[in-house]
C-alpha cells in the first residue's frame, strides 16, 4: 500500500519533470537537426557534407578555433583558479576573507559589458595602454589586446571563478586525515599532492572545465567585438542566419551541439573511471597562518594589486555611464563627468523599459527555474525510476548547447503553433526570452540542488513521515530548509546570468533588452 | 505614464497568473489588443510597433511627436537593417512589427519577395519619382543615402585624402582603414557590391571585383562589430578612413562633435534609396498607415533633413539646408535588382574567401 503511494507519487512528480524537458529541451533541439536536413526541398545530409567538402574550408577553420580556444580557455582559466583556490582555503593571511570573496567578482559582468570593458581598458584607444604612453613619453601605445589572445585574456577572466568556486567548495571537504596520513607514511610533499589531493579535486575539475568548455564554445562577443569576427563556429551560426541561409545555420548548430555533448560525455566518462567518494564526510579544513612576515605582506599586496585588476573593468562601466554623449570622441581621456546619463535613464520611458523587461523576464525565469529545479532534483536524486540517465542527460543539455544554439532552436520550434506552446506562436512575443532564459539556466539549479541533497541523508525525510507527516509537509517544513543553501546558490546564478545576459535574446523578440543593440 | 505603469501591473499580474497554473507558454497578443478597436470604422490602434536602424536620436524625436498628436503608444526597436530582415523574417508566422521605417530598397525588395511586406500606397504618391518607390507600392522611399569615404579630420588634411574608391587600395593607406563588418549592415553591404557590380555590370564575372575588395581588406586594419565602435576607433585615430553613409558622418560631426569628414567619390557612388514599409499581417494596421504618412510629410522631411540630415525623396520639399542643395552627388548607375539577386552570394564570398584570416590574428 505504502510502496504503491510511493510510486504513484514519483509518476506524479516525474511528470511535469519529463514534459517541460521534452517539450522544451528535447523538441527544439530536434526541430533544428530536422531543419538541418533540409537541403532543395529535400531531406539529405548534403548540408554536412557541404559543411566538411566545403572548398574555401572555412566551417572547418571555424570548428577548430572554436575547439582550440575552448580547450586553451579551460586551461588557462584552470591556472588561475586552482591555485588561487589553494591559496584562500589552505594559507590565512591579512584580508584573506575579503580577498576572496573579491575574486568572485568578474562573475557579475555580462559577458558584452565585460568585453566593452576590457576594450576600453586595454584596446588600442584604452585607457592603460595610453596612461603608460604618456606617461613614460613613449611613441606607439606599449600594448594593447586583441586577436587570440584578447579572446583568451577575456575568457580567463571572466571564467576562471567557475575553477575556483568549485575546487574551493571541494577542498573544504577534503578530509585533513587523508592527507596527514599519506604524510605519516613518508610521503614528501609533491607526492601527497600528486597522488591524494589532486584526484581528490577531479571532480571539482571536472564539473568546472565542463562549464568553461561549454561557454566558450559559445561565446559570442568576445571573438566578435574583440578580434573584428574571428571565425568561430558560434559567429558563423549568427552570420549564416543573417544571411538568410536558415538550414546552414541549423546545420552548424548541430555540429557545434555535437562537440559540446561529446566533450560532456568524454568528461563523464573520465569521472566515472574511479571513485572519489571519501568514507568519512570533511572535518572542515584548516588553513595554516603564514608566518613569515616578509612573505605575509607580499601576500596582502599581491593581493591588493589583484584586487584591482579585477575591479578596473567594473570602475570603467561605472566611468563611462558617467560620461555624457558626445564628449568623448577623440579625445584619449574623457574630461566630462556628470550624472546625465542617469538622468536620462529614469526620465526616459525608452531608455527605462529595456531595463525594466530585463528584470521583468529574469524574475519570470528564475522563479521557474526555481520550482523546475527543486522537483526536477528531488526526483532525479532521492526517487527510483526507469530512464533515470536519460532525464539526467536532458538536464544537462541546456548547457552542452550554446546560447545561440537554445536561440535557434527555439525559433524553429516555436514559430508556429504547436502542442508545447498551447497553440501560440511564441516567436516574438514576450515569452520566448523567459523561456530561453528558463531552458539554459535549469542545470545550473538542477546541478546546485543535487550536490546538497546527496548529503542528506535519507532518514531524516523517513523519520518525518513515520511521524506522520504527509509527503508534501515533509518535503516543505524538512527537506526544503534543509536544501535551502544550494537551492538559493544556484537560483541566484541563474538570476545574475538571465538579468546579465545579452545573447539569446538577440535572435527572437521585439523587447528590447540590450545594451548595445546592433545597428547598421 | 499612467497608462504604462497599468500595463506593467497587468504584465505582472498575468505573469504571476502563469507561474501558478505552472504555464509558460501564453499569449501576449491579449495584453497588446485589448484596447485597439480593430478594425472598427478605420478608428486608429492605440499602439504600434516600429523597427528601424535609424537610431535613437531621431526615432525617441518622431516618436514624441507622433504621440502628441495621435495619444498611439509607439514602441520602436532600433537594429541594423540585416537584422531587421532576419527577425521580420524569423517572425513571419506571428508578426510583432507594424512599420519598417529604414533599409536600403535590396533588403525591402527582398522582404516583398518573401511576402513579408504589405502594399501600401501613400497619399503622396504623386510627388514620389519612379525609382523611388515599388512599382506594387510594397515600400516607397524616403530619403537618398549616398555613401562615402570618411575620414578624421585631425589626422588627415583635406588634400591628402582619397578622393576616389580606387585610391583607397593605395598601400599608405595600410591599416589605416577601419570597416564595420559588413554582412549585418545595410550600409556596408551596398558599398561592397557596389564595388563589384562596377565590373560586374560589363563582365557578368564578379571576379575583378573580388580583386578590388581583397585589396581593400589588405589596407584594412580592422572590421568592427558595430558602427559605435568604428566611429570611436577612427575618432581615436586607431585609422583614419572608413567607408561609410553620408547623413550619418555629417549627423556625427555636426551634433557629436566627431572629428569626421567625407569626401564624395568622384567616380560616382551608389545612393541608396532608403525605404519604409507596413509589415505584412501588422497587428496595427490602422496606426501604421497613420505613421506611415506622419513620418513622410514635408514638414517631417524637412526636419529629417535639417536636423538629422537625410536626404529627401520627396519632389515638394521646399527650404531644403545648404549643404542639400550645393553638394553635388554624381550616382552610380546602378541595377538594384542584380544586388538583390547576387547580394547574399557575394557577400558570402566575400565572408569566405577574401577576409583574410590573418587580419585579427597579427598583434
Amino acid at each position: 500500500m505504502i510502496k504503491n503511494r510511493d510510486t504513484r507519487l514519483t509518476v506524479w512528480l516525474l511528470l511535469p519533470v519529463a514534459l517541460v524537458l521534452v517539450a522544451y529541451v528535447l523538441y527544439p533541439s530536434l526541430r533544428t537537426f530536422i531543419e538541418s536536413l533540409q537541403k532543395d526541398g529535400m531531406i539529405s545530409l548534403g548540408n554536412y557534407q557541404d559543411f566538411f567538402v566545403q572548398e574555401s574550408k572555412t566551417n572547418l577553420e571555424a570548428l577548430w578555433n572554436s575547439v582550440y580556444i575552448s580547450l586553451l580557455s579551460v586551461l588557462v582559466s584552470a591556472l588561475i583558479g586552482i591555485p588561487l583556490a589553494f591559496i584562500f582555503n589552505r594559507y590565512d593571511f591579512p584580508g584573506r576573507s575579503f580577498f576572496s570573496s573579491a575574486a568572485i567578482l568578474p562573475i557579475v559582468l555580462p559577458s558584452l559589458v565585460g568585453v566593452m570593458a576590457f576594450m576600453f581598458l586595454y584596446g588600442e584607444s584604452g585607457l592603460v595602454p595610453n596612461a603608460i604612453k604618456d606617461l613614460f613619453g613613449l611613441d606607439k601605445v606599449p600594448f594593447k589586446i586583441g586577436g587570440v589572445s584578447g579572446i583568451l585574456i577575456v575568457h580567463a577572466y571572466t571564467m576562471y571563478v567557475y575553477f575556483y568556486m568549485t575546487v574551493s567548495a571541494a577542498i573544504n571537504k577534503i578530509d585533513p586525515s587523508l592527507e596527514e596520513a599519506a604524510y605519516n607514511l613518508g610521503a614528501n610533499k609533491f607526492k601527497v599532492f600528486w597522488k591524494v589531493t589532486f584526484p581528490l579535486l577531479t571532480p571539482a575539475i571536472v564539473a568546472a572545465s565542463l562549464l568553461v568548455f561549454m561557454i566558450s564554445m559559445a561565446s559570442f562577443s568576445a571573438p566578435f567585438f574583440l578580434a573584428g569576427g574571428y571565425r568561430v563556429l558560434s559567429l558563423q551560426i549568427y552570420f549564416s542566419k543573417i544571411n538568410g541561409d536558415m538550414e546552414i545555420a541549423a546545420t552548424q548548430s548541430v555540429i557545434l551541439s555535437i562537440v559540446s555533448i561529446s566533450f560532456l560525455l568524454f568528461m563523464r566518462w573520465y569521472q566515472n573511471r574511479k571513485d572519489y567518494r571519501m568514507a568519512s564526510k570533511g572535518i572542515g579544513a584548516h588553513r595554516s597562518e603564514v608566518k613569515n612576515p616578509f612573505m605575509k605582506w607580499v601576500m596582502v599586496v599581491t593581493g591588493i594589486i589583484g584586487v584591482i585588476i579585477l575591479l578596473l573593468p567594473h570602475f570603467t562601466i561605472l566611468l563611462l555611464s558617467l560620461v555624457p554623449d558626445g564628449t568623448w570622441t577623440f579625445q584619449t581621456y574623457p574630461t566630462v563627468f556628470n550624472v546625465e546619463n542617469y538622468r536620462l535613464l529614469f526620465e526616459d520611458p525608452n531608455i527605462f523599459k529595456p531595463l525594466r523587461n530585463s528584470l521583468l523576464m529574469a524574475v519570470i525565469a528564475t522563479l521557474a527555474n526555481l520550482v523546475f529545479g527543486v522537483i526536477a532534483s528531488y526526483v532525479l536524486v532521492k526517487r527510483k525510476f526507469v530512464g533515470k540517465s536519460l532525464v539526467d542527460i536532458l538536464v544537462m543539455i541546456p548547457w552542452a548547447l550554446p546560447a545561440t544554439v537554445i536561440g535557434m532552436n527555439l525559433i524553429f520550434a516555436f514559430n508556429e503553433p504547436s502542442v508545447f506552446s498551447f497553440g501560440q506562436i511564441l516567436v516574438g512575443t514576450f515569452w520566448i526570452l523567459p523561456l530561453a532564459y528558463f531552458i539554459r539556466h535549469i542545470p545550473l539549479v538542477v546541478r546546485s540542488t543535487n550536490a546538497v541533497l546527496e548529503q542528506l541523508d535519507d532518514s531524516i525525510e523517513e523519520a518525518a513521515r513515520n511521524l506522520g507527516a504527509k509527503w508534501f509537509y515533509t518535503f516543505r517544513r524538512v527537506i526544503f530548509p534543509i536544501i535551502m543553501p544550494g537551492v538559493l546558490s544556484g537560483t541566484l546564478l541563474a538570476f545574475i546570468e538571465s538579468v546579465g545576459n545579452s545573447r539569446p535574446r538577440s535572435c527572437c523578440t521585439r523587447f528590447q533588452t540590450g545594451p548595445y543593440p546592433l545597428k547598421s | 505614464m499612467k497608462n504604462r505603469k497599468k500595463s506593467l501591473v497587468s504584465v505582472l499580474t498575468l505573469s504571476a497568473a502563469l507561474l501558478i497554473s505552472g504555464c509558460n507558454g501564453t499569449d501576449t497578443k491579449t495584453n497588446s489588443d485589448t484596447g485597439g478597436a480593430k478594425g472598427e470604422k478605420g478608428e486608429l490602434e492605440d499602439k504600434i510597433v516600429v523597427y528601424s536602424p535609424h537610431g535613437k536620436d531621431i526615432l525617441s524625436k518622431f516618436e514624441k511627436q507622433f504621440e502628441d498628436k495621435y495619444g498611439i503608444d509607439v514602441e520602436w526597436l532600433d537594429m541594423g537593417s540585416q537584422e531587421i530582415l532576419d527577425r521580420v523574417r524569423s517572425e513571419k508566422s506571428n508578426p510583432q512589427a507594424d512599420v519598417w521605417w529604414g533599409a536600403p530598397s535590396t533588403n525591402f525588395n527582398q522582404a516583398k519577395d518573401d511576402g513579408l511586406l504589405a502594399a501600401y500606397k501613400p497619399s503622396y504618391s504623386d510627388n514620389l519619382d519612379e525609382g523611388f518607390r515599388d512599382p506594387e507600392w510594397y515600400w516607397t522611399g524616403t530619403s537618398q543615402t549616398p555613401e562615402v569615404i570618411m575620414y578624421n579630420s585631425k589626422e588627415l588634411s583635406k588634400d591628402e585624402v582619397p578622393k576616389d574608391w580606387d585610391e583607397l587600395l593605395d598601400p599608405k593607406w595600410k591599416d589605416e582603414i577601419i570597416i564595420r563588418y559588413p554582412l549585418a549592415s545595410g550600409t556596408m553591404r551596398t558599398i561592397f557590391s557596389a564595388m563589384i557590380y562596377r565590373t560586374y555590370k560589363d563582365t557578368n564575372d564578379p571576379k575583378e571585383g573580388y580583386d578590388w575588395l581583397k585589396k581593400l581588406d589588405q589596407n584594412t586594419k580592422e572590421y568592427s562589430a558595430n558602427p559605435e565602435m568604428m566611429y570611436n576607433k577612427v575618432a581615436k585615430g586607431e585609422g583614419s578612413l572608413s567607408v561609410w553613409a553620408m547623413p550619418d558622418v555629417v549627423m556625427l560631426k555636426e551634433n557629436k562633435n566627431y572629428p569626421f569628414e567625407f569626401v564624395i567619390p568622384k567616380s560616382g557612388t551608389p545612393v541608396l534609396t532608403e525605404g519604409i514599409a507596413i509589415v505584412e499581417g501588422a497587428k496595427h494596421p490602422k496606426a501604421a498607415e497613420a505613421f506611415y504618412e506622419f513620418v513622410n510629410t514635408p514638414e517631417a522631411a524637412k526636419t529629417l533633413a535639417e536636423e538629422f540630415y537625410r536626404i529627401p525623396t520627396r519632389s515638394d520639399v521646399k527650404g531644403l539646408p545648404e549643404w542639400i542643395t550645393e553638394t553635388e552627388i554624381k550616382a552610380m548607375d546602378i541595377d538594384w535588382n542584380a544586388f538583390e539577386e547576387k547580394g547574399d552570394e557575394w557577400m558570402k564570398y566575400w565572408d569566405e574567401n577574401i577576409k583574410s584570416g590573418d587580419k585579427e590574428i597579427k598583434e
